[in-house]
């Protein structure tokens, strides 16, 4: 009896949804986000001597296109206030995770323009550790 | 006797937490530890991608936009056609919710086709999954002239390669045997000789700056992606035999979930690793 009272529960609980057109000018407007992205790669692309911009420009068309797949696909735009207590801690975790690593990025950008200079003896010293083997060896995937 | 009487008129009835099937709540768990995996590896990816001294263009490694946002389309139109397939397990038209089941899983299937199609292209140029098997050199240095020179061995060890290639082979070996030789202008004709037609299988090494980083990320990203397509694709064979009618349009609900959760990390991955 309680299996059937659940079960009765979960009939009522189908999420509502925007229909059948709503799914197709979705469908849509994902593919137009999808040729916009793919514009940034082609020469009528205007700043194209500009990867910052272009770079944004691609996540923002991809954050759109999620955001639209989660709104309307996975029906979050029809759900109760419980789509918050599911989603947002592990978005916020999520967010946390990548920004913890942004000073990582940084750094390392950082430390490699500074190396930039002293890549030449880098070079060099190759060559000579290379010299001193004096003997081709071959390496182990060939 | 009035307590226990009081006692048995107590009906006790089952108030869920979060007012959705005990299934749906479950996928939604799940897909939040998924959100957090992804986004560990995309994070990890973007770290090792913008801190990298040197990062192969998609020229360099053989990637192919066009192949990259085909395969965008196709997620996408599967997205489309599993929500159909909810819509009409709702109207009770089982048939049809069968049917968008089923092109789903075509468009799935062809995702992961076209996937092995650009990892069997990555392979024949030598980026393989195990850094053991790639021919990828970092910088034309040393070791890399001392990979050509071996390479180059073996090529002209073979008997059965063709003559007008092998004298070519000798002659780059002639000059990659001289000790004065210029690793960079080595790799360059290298680099030539590997367009020869006779010359594509003879896995000379090259060089991609950055090349080994970009395999192991590149491969770990979409694997993992395209080891979630194959797991959606296994639960679409098991589901479509069911008669997908009302009842199990719950069912079918969480699994269009779950492909839109993989539809939402190609998105993110096709600008990242195709784009950037």
């Amino acid at each position: 009896m309680a299996t059937e009272d659940s079960s009765g529960d979960n009939a009522q609980h189908v999420t509502a949804t925007g229909g059948v057109g709503n799914y197709i000018a979705v469908f849509v407007g994902l593919c137009l986000l999808t040729g916009m992205s793919f514009l940034t790669t082609s020469e009528w692309w205007p700043w194209r001597d500009q990867p910052g911009f272009t770079r944004t420009f691609m996540m923002a068309v991809a954050c759109a296109k999620a955001l639209l797949v989660l709104l309307f696909f996975m029906h979050l735009k029809h759900e109760a206030g419980w789509k918050y207590i599911l989603t947002l801690p592990a978005c916020v975790m999520a967010i946390i995770l990548a920004a913890s690593l942004v000073p990582d990025v940084g750094f390392r950008l950082r430390s490699a323009a500074d190396r930039a200079e002293p890549a030449n003896n880098t070079r060099e010293t190759t060559i000579e550790r290379g010299q001193e083997n004096a003997s081709d060896q071959a390496p182990s995937d060939n | 006797m009035d307590s226990t009487a009081s006692a048995e008129s107590i009906q006790l009835r089952y108030q869920p937490a979060v007012p959705i099937r005990n299934g749906k709540l479950m996928l939604w768990l799940f897909l939040s530890t998924e959100v957090m995996f992804f986004a560990a590896l995309i994070g990890t990816y973007i770290v090792l991608r913008f801190g990298a001294a040197a990062w192969p263009t998609p020229t360099d490694v053989h990637l192919s936009e066009p192949i990259g946002a085909l395969n965008t389309f196709i997620l996408i139109c599967s997205s489309v056609t599993i929500v159909l397939a909810l819509e009409s397990a709702r109207a009770d038209s089982g048939g049809r919710a069968k049917a968008y089941l089923f092109v789903t899983l075509l468009l799935g299937a062809a995702f992961l086709g076209i996937k092995a199609y650009e990892y069997q292209v990555k392979f024949h140029h030598g980026l393989h999954v195990d850094r053991a098997r790639r021919t990828i050199y970092d910088q034309a240095d040393l070791e890399y002239a001392s990979g050509l020179r071996a390479a180059l061995r073996s090529v002209t060890a073979d008997t059965n390669a063709d003559a007008a290639a092998l004298a070519a082979a000798t002659a780059l070996l002639e000059q990659a045997n001289n000790p004065d030789a210029d690793p960079s202008a080595l790799a360059l004709q290298a680099a030539e000789f590997s367009e020869v037609p006779e010359a594509a299988d003879w896995r000379l090494p090259i060089v991609i700056p950055g090349g080994h980083m970009w395999t192991s990320t590149y491969f770990l990203l979409t694997g993992l992606h395209a080891l979630h397509v194959a797991a959606g694709l296994l639960v679409f064979v098991c589901v479509l035999p069911l008669r997908l009618g009302t009842a199990r349009a719950g069912l079918l609900e969480n699994v269009g979930l779950y492909w839109h959760f993989v539809d939402i990390v190609w998105i993110f991955l096709f600008p990242l690793l195709y784009l950037f």
